[in-house]
């Protein structure tokens, strides 16, 4: 019975709650949102688009390896293969994006350099990511999920060759 | 034009202010090409080809424009400059932007593509905390 009356009460409030939505005025740093455009027209923001802004924004931390890695690497993989997977939507590695009209939720997946501060990054990375698509797209970013999938460590790269195996020290 | 006679000039007129809305969203700076929507459903109709990108409703519906824009500006403060230059245009007519994608520097975006992508907006819900509410 406690569910109805949310239930209840987010259908029937439909009309009142576009003049609640209007007033959460988050961050300073977000500008006017675009819900005052009504009377003009409205704005669609494709997901695409964030998505972009995202991962470009992501990339620009150093110690950001790359974007991608575990599960969405391999989707990837397979969504290249489909015809039509990749039509109209940008396929970007390690970024997924909600978009609603005034809102965006983002979850990345990083690949980081060894020697950096993951926590650091993390947090650098977000503060970026945020402060990109708030100012370009004009949404509020609600949160930013990073998962660090794997990290990058040059000398394996270099050296190429696995070490020697472990020769077993019991016989 | 063909065997059923000419165009009524409500339709001619339209197409004429749509050629001349895509005229001014393509030379918009800031714009760097059309866009069809999700659905490519923002489009002319005309003898000769599609018009992608501007569609203008009948009656009290609104235009409808979709583009690709660049980087170098905040989107909504493109979109806002966009809207006044169609909407006058138009008569005063609402005007329904969507921005369809960004035009980036393959350069830029990079290794982005590589190893091909995660979910895109079809199926961004994928391993999403349910409970979040995007408004």
């Amino acid at each position: 019975m406690t569910e109805s009356i949310p239930r209840a009460g987010g259908a029937s409030t439909r009309t009142t709650t576009t003049s609640t939505t209007i007033t959460p005025t988050t961050t300073v740093s977000s500008p006017a949102r675009l819900a005052d455009e009504t009377a003009q027209g409205k704005t669609t923001i494709a997901a695409s688009v964030v998505q972009k802004i995202a991962g470009i924004a992501a990339r620009e931390i150093s110690g950001v390896h790359s974007l991608g890695g575990g599960v969405s690497r391999a989707f990837g993989a397979l969504r290249e293969r489909i015809p039509g997977g990749g039509a109209g939507t940008t396929n970007i590695a390690g970024v997924q994006v909600e978009v609603g009209e005034k809102q965006a939720a983002i979850d990345l997946d990083i690949v980081v350099e060894y020697g950096a501060s993951i926590v650091e990054l993390a947090r650098a990375v977000r503060r970026n990511v945020i402060t990109a698509v708030e100012r370009m797209t004009g949404l509020e970013v609600i949160e930013v999920n990073i998962a660090v999938n794997d990290i990058h460590l040059p000398e394996i790269e270099a050296a190429e060759a696995i070490p020697a195996p472990v020769t077993p020290r019991v016989e | 034009m063909s065997a059923s006679g000419p165009l009524p000039d409500a339709v001619q007129e339209r197409e004429a202010l749509a050629e001349r809305v895509s005229a001014t969203v393509l030379a918009f700076p800031g714009v760097a090409g059309p866009h069809g929507g999700r659905y490519n459903d923002i489009a002319t109709f005309r003898p000769g080809g599609r018009l992608i990108g501007v569609r203008i409703g009948e009656g009290d519906e609104p235009v409808e424009v979709g583009v690709v824009l660049g980087l170098d500006r905040p989107i909504p403060d493109v979109v806002a400059d966009l809207r006044d230059a169609v909407s006058r245009l138009c008569g005063g007519a609402a005007v329904d932007i969507t921005v369809g994608d960004l035009a980036v520097d393959p350069a830029v975006e990079g290794a982005a593509t590589d190893g091909g992508g995660a979910a895109a907006e079809g199926a961004a819900a994928v391993g999403v905390d349910p409970g979040r509410m995007v408004r």
